[in-house]
């Protein structure tokens, strides 16, 4: 069983995406042995109305429930998000979130934010947080990004205990208070590995050896990103065939109680 | 770790590469075959032409070992070593670069004084480019004379001293044809300034030189570390001397795919530049045949460091 937390539907503003409808992800997923795919809206990154984004995915994910498992992008700086997170949620079935932070012009610290976290959570929705969409060395000339430091995560999963948060497209954890046995943070948070080594380094293995293989996730950021690498990663990672399905699937089937 | 306790049994196999996908069997049995083939005979990697059963050689064309101001530079180079060997990677096309640049000539004679000794504790797995900054003139052709003829180097490395249309780099090109080596050059095409390295060359620079130069074996460095892969590989089509080095961190579906389109599956060489799963898997991932695959896995490079006139 593999499960993928870090998948998405639709378009992006700055580069032709392939595998970006439910009908060629999934083909994609069959090549690749890859059971089930947590979704979100590409498109909504740049939409100004996310929720158009949400509605798009919402439809795209109708027929494919059994293994596309739909997270809507909020953005608590615009008008009527509570509207947007109860129809998301409600209506649409989508069991969590992922937010944009910096795209979306907002701090992880900002009331706003904060709220839509404790919202979401009294729902029981998972919070995703893409640490980066794409690599900042190749950003258009309309944009600059950046990356969301993983000292405002630490600081958000601190303020706001009872969320449940999965970290995507991050690393560098295994230097930080995040990566840190001991560290005073909840164990509230889930870190994916698409950009974790797995050898030299071996962060993967560091972050398996200071908070255990429970708190790590598998996630290949198709199809922004070809899902071969971080397939690869569990595959020569050296840990045991245990940990390997904990890291595959197990960890966040938990949460989504799936 | 030392490195005579390097046991070289890689742990990627046929059998768990193709238990994740029969799709894409095919194209991971190019590395994984040779991994697995590897495993069974038990024989260590390079010093031949091919690999074991006749299979061409998985060469990664960018690879770095590391300064020895690094504490742990000897375990590190081993990690790498063995990196490769759970890869299927059979030869490392390596440099060793300064500290900081531009690189000074002592301290360019002395990296390649150390690679020129990884080579030796790595024979056949461990191929070195002689890297210089051009600006030393005389004493950079000289090194380069010493390392190719005299070390058994494999080509030069140019990092981002100059840009590569530079007068100043031009002595080091003519050098490289005369003595029939490639240069892997450093590259990255922005949409910003980059303030950190302002003499940076990208795909459309080394196409400019490739003009003025058509013998060169040039080979634009990392498209999936350069900033703009697309614009990369655009610039480069009208350049057909120039290869690209597939390596880089960055993960992005379809670059290879495009840069087979745009370029011909010929002018692809792999490389890893030290992300290792990423540059396997995009490669592993690719939709392309494996014959191609094959070519851009080590038969282009190994085609292009036959040229070696010495």
């Amino acid at each position: 069983m593999i499960l993928d937390v870090n998948a998405y539907l639709g378009h992006f503003a700055f580069r032709q995406l392939q595998h970006n409808t439910a009908a060629s992800l999934l083909q994609l997923m069959d090549a690749k042995r890859i059971d089930k795919a947590i979704v979100s809206s590409a498109s909504a990154i740049t939409y100004r109305n996310a929720q158009a984004g949400n509605e798009e995915l919402a439809a795209e994910v109708k027929d494919h429930r059994d293994r596309l498992i739909p997270f809507a992008v909020i953005n608590p700086f615009y008008a009527g998000w509570q509207d947007d997170l109860k129809i998301c949620h409600e209506d649409f079935g989508m069991s969590g979130l992922r937010l944009y932070p910096k795209w979306h012009n907002y701090r992880l610290s900002d009331r706003c934010c904060l709220d839509l976290v404790n919202a979401a959570t009294e729902r029981g929705m998972v919070i995703s947080v893409p640490i980066r969409v794409e690599d900042k060395r190749q950003r258009s000339w309309l944009v600059d990004v950046p990356d969301v430091p993983l000292d405002e995560l630490a600081a958000l999963v601190k303020a706001c205990p009872k969320a449940r948060f999965v970290l995507l497209n991050g690393l560098g954890y295994a230097k930080l208070p995040l990566g840190h046995k001991d560290n005073g943070l909840p164990v509230n948070y889930l870190i994916e590995i698409s950009r974790l080594s797995a050898l030299l380094d071996n962060e993967i293995g560091q972050l398996i050896a200071s908070l255990g293989a429970e708190r790590l996730v598998l996630g290949t950021g198709m199809p922004f990103s070809y899902p071969d690498p971080a397939l690869l990663k569990l595959e020569v990672l050296a840990a045991s065939k245990e940990d390997k399905e904990k890291i595959g699937w197990q960890n966040i089937a938990q949460w989504l109680r799936l | 770790m030392h490195w005579t306790s390097l046991i070289r049994r890689p742990r990627v196999t046929r059998r768990t590469f193709l238990k994740h996908s029969v799709t894409v069997s095919v194209a991971l049995g190019i590395m994984a075959g040779r991994a697995a083939s590897r495993e069974e005979s038990g024989q260590p990697v390079g010093g031949t032409d091919s690999g074991p059963r006749g299979q061409t050689k998985v060469i990664d064309c960018h690879a770095h070992l590391n300064h020895r101001s690094r504490s742990t530079w000897e375990a590190d180079d081993c990690k790498l070593i063995k990196a490769a060997d759970n890869l299927g990677i059979d030869q490392l096309c390596c440099s060793i670069l300064t500290r900081s640049q531009p690189a000074t000539a002592d301290g360019f004679r002395e990296c390649n004084q150390w690679m020129a000794e990884a080579m030796r504790r790595f024979p056949g797995r461990v191929l070195g480019y002689c890297y210089v900054n051009p600006g030393y003139g005389q004493e950079a052709l000289e090194e380069i004379r010493r390392c190719i003829e005299g070390r058994g180097f494999v080509g030069v490395k140019l990092y981002n001293e100059y840009t590569c249309t530079e007068p100043v780099v031009f002595p080091t090109v003519e050098l490289a044809i005369e003595l029939g080596v490639p240069i892997l050059h450093h590259a990255g095409h922005a949409h910003y300034f980059p303030e950190e390295q302002p003499r940076i060359s990208d795909g459309g620079h080394l196409a400019e030189l490739a003009r003025r130069y058509p013998q060169a074996m040039l080979i634009c460095a990392h498209v999936c570390g350069g900033g703009d892969w697309e614009w990369t590989i655009k610039a480069l089509r009208g350049a057909p001397s120039v290869l690209l080095d597939t390596s880089g961190s960055v993960t992005d579906e379809g670059v290879v795919e495009m840069a087979a389109q745009v370029l011909g599956v010929d002018r692809l060489v792999f490389g890893c530049d030290m992300s290792m799963t990423a540059a396997v898997g995009r490669i592993r991932a690719a939709n392309l045949s494996v014959p191609d695959k094959e070519k851009i896995l080590g038969g282009n490079l190994a085609k292009l460091l036959r040229r070696r006139k010495s």
